[in-house]
């Protein structure tokens, strides 16, 4: 579009990035993507040898039913689903909401904790305490505590999204909302929420694939067999017994753990990289 | 300036402000929720944090203790500190560095939204997607003595080619940095796009007719340009990289020796054997490390903010 070289040495020079861009995406995604899917089809032994090849005997049923049963799979996928989904949900009413007010606030209390939820997405987290406080109200190892702290490690990210969106907006909305009567929830209801929809929209995409994959603090703070999530069946079944990784039941295990993420993806696909590459991600 | 008029107009909706009285107006209301929430589990285990660091703490008794710098200490004659914290910068910088460098090569390469350029932005995508733990094992898979990429070399090479990427300290180290990189170079590469787009078309256009050929272009206009997104995809990259567990658990567990371990690894150790002091010992020295890194890259972030 916005090319200044000639037309004939520009395409040349197009054809030559294709190229190369298709050459350098075969071992960068093709080939880790087939390694997975084919060694999940393949018997214990013949996975063991770890290569690209066709299986030459096919073990799809048998591992896959293996993931399902032995591998605590359904327990993992209920958890990860009921826990994503509301705390997904949470973080973004909470952190728009909040983002509202710090955008339109320049009182002095409000400053400094919008400077503290910023920086509770540039610093790491500190985990040991977390689990003090949990355990001093009862909720260390459960999942109502993952959730919750989940959410308050997450809503940073919202906020210091929205913030910068909100402040680019005009304040004529607001007050013609204020003026015909309506209250602040109902303004930030009908108003605010459908305005700040594209960069809640971006900042979901974030959410999802943060909290969906999350396994230092469910690592941490999840106890039990009953209360794991998805990448803490992955791990327990992938460390079980024997001492040697089978690596068909591995791979096996990290396609069903990878596949709902993929299937939202492939659905929303367009959506999530138009948002992540033209919306807030720099606001 | 604008923000004076803004103020201005808002003004007529809010009470007028009173000097030196807590009058909270709708905006504190609003934040509360998220205010509590980040306070209690953000910023007082964050301050906390400093606090366990110098106590006797462990899992076989109740009693917290002070004891001074004691915990450092033993993590020193162990030879965990310091060799933890070489370990975790050395693979903060090189998952730092790839992202950025990939991220930066691929954004320029698909800015344009045309078709086939949002083919590879999907596919590039995809590694974000997928698990760290994931990451972890299905790397471990192409790069074991025997695996694909060994194959792959075997056969281009002459003699073979047998070589360990995951049992010697140094590749294993240099390793898992790069699948770190390779998990999030996606996302930086969105970064980069929206930071490209934000930049208007004219500049481009004025430098070229100035005589700036495109290298010139690149550096002169784009580089200085995109430092917000730069700066945006260093302290995400850093301090993911900080707390990164889960693909040095899939695969290398931390070895081989402790060629992996980096501090959050080391803190699970600690933490695994009940020794909550040294613990939080080794998770204050990741919250220094963070601190030291992001403060300068926040505050430069935010100048640039006002200057916009």
């Amino acid at each position: 579009m916005s090319t200044t070289s000639p037309m004939q040495a520009s395409r040349l020079q197009q054809t030559l990035k294709y190229i190369f861009l298709g050459i350098f995406a075969v071992p960068w995604v093709a080939v880790p993507l087939w390694m997975l899917l084919v060694n999940s089809f393949k018997t214990e032994g013949e996975s063991s040898v770890l290569s690209l090849a066709l299986p030459t005997e096919w073990a799809a049923v048998e591992n896959y039913t293996k993931v399902f049963t032995e591998g605590n799979y359904f327990v993992g996928l209920g958890n990860s689903l009921l826990i994503a989904i509301p705390v997904v949900v949470v973080v973004l009413i909470l952190g728009s909401m909040a983002a509202w007010a710090y955008a339109r606030s320049n009182a002095m209390g409000l400053r400094v904790t919008f400077f503290i939820s910023a920086m509770s997405i540039m610093l790491p987290p500190a985990i040991i305490p977390t689990i003090f406080i949990l355990t001093k109200i009862g909720l260390q190892g459960t999942t109502w505590g993952y959730m919750l702290v989940l959410t308050a490690t997450k809503v940073g990210v919202i906020i210091f999204l929205a913030v910068g969106f909100v402040r680019t907006l005009p304040t004529d909305y607001e007050e013609a909302a204020q003026l015909d009567g309506a209250g602040r929830l109902r303004t930030y209801w009908h108003v605010i929420l459908p305005l700040m929809r594209p960069v809640l929209f971006t900042g979901a995409v974030m959410l999802v694939i943060g909290v969906w994959n999350d396994f230092l603090f469910a690592l941490f703070l999840l106890a039990g067999k009953a209360n794991a999530t998805l990448p803490l069946t992955l791990y327990s079944f992938a460390l079980a017994p024997t001492g040697a990784v089978r690596w068909n039941l591995v791979f096996a295990s990290v396609v069903m753990t990878s596949i709902p993420l993929f299937i939202a993806y492939v659905v929303l696909q367009r959506r999530v990289l138009s948002g992540l590459t033209e919306g807030g991600t720099t606001g | 300036m604008t923000s004076t008029t803004r103020q201005g107009r808002r003004g007529a909706f809010n009470a007028p402000r009173r000097p030196r009285r807590f009058h909270p107006t709708w905006h504190f209301w609003f934040a509360l929720p998220a205010i509590i929430l980040v306070l209690a589990f953000f910023l007082v285990p964050f301050l906390a944090n400093a606090g366990f660091a110098f106590t006797q703490w462990t899992a076989y008794s109740s009693d917290i203790t002070w004891n001074g710098f004691e915990n450092f200490r033993t993590l020193a004659d162990l030879g965990v500190l310091g060799h933890a914290v070489l370990i975790t910068l050395v693979y903060a910088a090189v998952s730092m560095l790839v992202q950025n460098v990939g991220g930066l090569f691929l954004a320029n390469a698909l800015q344009e939204p045309t078709r086939v350029n949002n083919v590879f932005r999907a596919v590039f995508f995809i590694p974000v997607l997928v698990s760290g733990l994931a990451a972890g094992y299905i790397w471990a898979a192409l790069l074991a003595a025997q695996g694909p990429l060994n194959q792959f070399l075997s056969a281009i090479l002459p003699g073979g080619f047998v070589y360990s990427w995951l049992g010697n300290p140094v590749s294993a180290l240099v390793a898992v940095a790069f699948v770190d990189a390779w998990k999030w170079v996606g996302l930086a590469m969105t970064v980069y796009i929206a930071g490209l787009n934000a930049i208007p078309k004219q500049l481009f256009e004025a430098a070229a007719l100035d005589g700036a050929g495109p290298w010139r272009r690149f550096w002169k206009v784009k580089v200085p340009l995109l430092a917000p997104a730069f700066s945006f995809n260093v302290v995400i990259g850093i301090v993911g990289a900080l707390s990164s567990l889960d693909i040095i658990f899939a695969a290398t567990g931390g070895g081989p020796g402790d060629a992996t371990t980096v501090l959050q690894v080391a803190s699970y150790r600690q933490y695994g054997q009940g020794l909550f002091g040294t613990a939080s010992a080794l998770s204050l020295v990741i919250a220094v490390i963070g601190v030291v890194i992001a403060i300068p890259l926040i505050s430069a972030l935010r100048r640039r903010e006002v200057r916009l």
